[in-house]
């Protein structure tokens, strides 16, 4: 399994776990806080969901450039960091935003909002591309191997 | 990737950004309150978040990657596939139509029963393909 499918699919567990000593939390001492049912929510549907369908389908659907790092699955890597970085900042500053009225909070919260909305994109520039019938994924490979022997003839 | 697949994977990613934007928008306008109005689209970011995005690529990819019949090594009827497809979408945009108040509130009952259709031929068609090879 691919580095970036682990990092999705690990971050995605400790989300789900989160999530739910959340709502369990919340049910077995009453700790309430404002903001908690939609963070709920959003951990578990996006932290823990999409999340790992992110992973899965990354490292499942054909077409995957098998050679890691940064460079090479940078819009993978985009989409980690958007939505992650997304998540964290919304379960920290939507709750402060209802306790103090500090206008910071406000800008991360847009700025968290902005990332989320970013990491769709990101992840449908990745993913689009490798939704391919057979006959398009063996046109695809006979070009990249044509154009493998070309760059190769052009190095001799 | 065999068509249906592709059809409602692809649809899936459409609402998905749909539905990040509008959850976007809704989370922005809890920090500027002049953006309230926002909040009239929880029902369809809702809608299209789950039903649009979550379901609809749930149920292309499996329609791909379940086992295929092993004597005709098809998926079953692709007419059938195409039709839960068309049922799904039509259902979420006769909702997502209904909150955006383009037709009654009432056309929700249409929507969920169009989806209640796209499900039951969802399940038709996979109900054989989940097997062990084992038997």
């Amino acid at each position: 399994m691919p580095r970036l499918a682990r990092l999705f699919i690990k971050t995605g567990l400790i989300y789900f776990l989160a999530a739910l000593i959340l709502a369990l939390a919340s049910e077995v001492n009453g700790i309430q806080f404002p903001g908690l049912v939609p963070l709920f929510w959003h951990l578990l549907m996006v932290g823990w969901i999409t999340q790992i369908i992110f992973g899965v389908s990354m490292w499942m659907f054909p077409g995957r450039n098998r050679e890691e790092g940064f460079r090479a699955q940078k819009w993978g890597w985009l989409t980690f960091i958007m939505l992650n970085a997304g998540l964290l900042l919304r379960a920290v500053a939507e709750p402060l935003n209802y306790l103090s009225q500090n206008p910071a909070w406000n800008v991360l919260i847009a700025l968290s909002a902005i990332t989320q909305a970013g990491a769709a994109l990101t992840y449908i520039i990745e993913i689009w591309p490798r939704i391919q019938s057979k006959e398009q994924q063996r046109r695809q490979r006979k070009k990249k191997r044509q154009q493998a022997r070309k760059n190769t003839g052009r190095g001799k | 990737m065999p068509t249906p697949s592709r059809w409602m994977i692809k649809a899936s990613l459409i609402y998905l950004f749909a539905g990040f934007l509008m959850g976007a928008f809704i989370l922005v306008s809890k920090a500027y309150p002049g953006l309230s109005p926002a909040w009239t689209l929880l029902p369809l970011h809702i809608e299209v978040s789950i039903f649009g995005w979550i379901i609809q690529l749930t149920m292309g990819t499996a329609y791909w990657i379940l086992p295929r019949y092993l004597e005709s090594g098809s998926r079953g009827n692709p007419l059938k596939a195409k039709i839960m497809v068309a049922l799904l979408n039509t259902g979420i945009l006769v909702n997502s139509a209904s909150y955006l108040d383009i037709v009654p509130s009432s056309a929700t009952l249409v929507g969920r029963s169009l989806e209640v259709g796209a499900v039951i031929l969802f399940i038709a068609l996979h109900w054989n393909r989940a097997v062990s090879y084992n038997t």
